[in-house]
């Protein structure tokens, strides 16, 4: 199943400067697996040690929060994927 | 009861459908805290001075540096060294005098939260940090207060509007602790997130429009585009779900 990942600004350098990847999977997770092996610099930007989401990374499925349970969330053909950073400035 | 002058100050936005001498009426009536008086907080306190707010609550711990006027408009040069809930109050009873203006010297902590919010109608998040922002969060929920958040990076912001019990907040999509850090930011980018706070506050005070409840709006200056994401309460909230009831 395509599905197509849309990235923040802060890690585009991580995708040769791409905005939107395309990948193929059927949960969050396994399209952000997806989206590593294709770009294996951007995994620590999104992942700790023991594979868990980073806690300011943000995940959305066609605009609607997936949160939580984030990575176990089906996704299926032409699903849009949003990956956002929590920010914290004022 | 609006006075001839104040006819003449807001003319031209009593003139907006649905706004009229009654939403001012509502604008005069209202107290709203502003939690910081930094980058988010001067374009929120500037417009809502300007608007017509009855009272507004300005609450910061830090003076001004130089560093800050890259984006804290509130600031000039000549206010390097002085408190910033000053250097700010002299600029907006300058702007406004019919606004009154109360500025508060304090670091916003869990021991004073609730005493300092306590009887105004609406708390603005205008925070540099996110511990704070948690704690005006759930002060928030507890007492029923709308919560307008605002928060930037760079060329990046997000805004939401909280309104306890009945929309997501804060603590519903928190995952937990991110690393605090020196952030990057241009001073464009809380004007406009700033600019968009304040506006959901005013529409809130007046009653007219669409709320950014159960939304984050991103703004991403970069490449000029707003997303809007939809966002729900979490029955599990800490702040305001189940387990917060639970404990009372």
């Amino acid at each position: 199943m395509s599905v197509r990942i849309n990235l923040p600004p802060t890690l585009h350098s991580f995708t040769n400067n791409q905005a939107v990847v395309e990948v193929n999977g059927s949960t969050v997770g396994e399209c952000l697996n997806e989206l590593v092996r294709q770009f294996p610099r951007i995994k620590p930007m999104l992942f700790d040690k023991k594979g868990r989401l980073l806690n300011y990374v943000d995940i959305y499925v066609n605009y609607e929060s997936a949160y939580p349970e984030e990575l176990a969330k089906p996704v299926k053909d032409r699903d849009e994927l949003y990956i956002t950073l929590i920010i914290a400035g004022g | 009861m609006l006075t001839r002058d104040e006819w003449e100050r807001y003319d031209r936005q009593i003139m907006i459908r649905g706004f009229g001498p009654e939403g001012q009426e509502r604008l005069k009536g209202a107290r709203v805290f502003v939690a910081g008086a930094g980058g988010l907080g001067s374009p929120v306190a500037t417009y809502l001075t300007a608007a017509g707010v009855g009272v507004i609550r300005i609450v910061d711990h830090d003076s001004v540096e130089l560093s800050n006027l890259n984006r804290q408009v509130l600031h000039w040069e000549g206010d390097i060294g002085k408190r910033k809930v000053n250097s700010a109050t002299e600029k907006l009873r300058k702007l406004n005098r019919e606004v009154k203006i109360e500025a508060i010297e304090e670091m916003i902590t869990e021991a004073n939260v609730s005493q300092l919010v306590a009887g105004f109608d609406l708390i603005v998040d205008a925070m540099d940090n996110m511990p704070t922002r948690y704690l005006l969060n759930k002060v928030a929920i507890e007492k029923t207060i709308p919560l307008f958040h605002g928060v930037v990076h760079g060329f990046e912001g997000r805004a939401m509007t909280i309104i306890p019990g009945e929309t997501a907040c804060l603590w519903c999509v928190y995952r937990g602790a991110i690393p605090e850090e020196k952030f990057p930011v241009i001073g464009v980018t809380p004007a406009v997130i700033g600019c968009i706070q304040a506006t959901e506050v005013i529409k809130y005070i007046v009653g007219i429009g669409q709320l950014l409840t159960n939304k984050l709006l991103v703004y991403d200056g970069l490449n000029m585009k707003f997303t809007e994401f939809r966002l729900k309460k979490n029955p599990n909230c800490q702040h305001c779900g189940e387990p917060a009831r639970s404990k009372k």
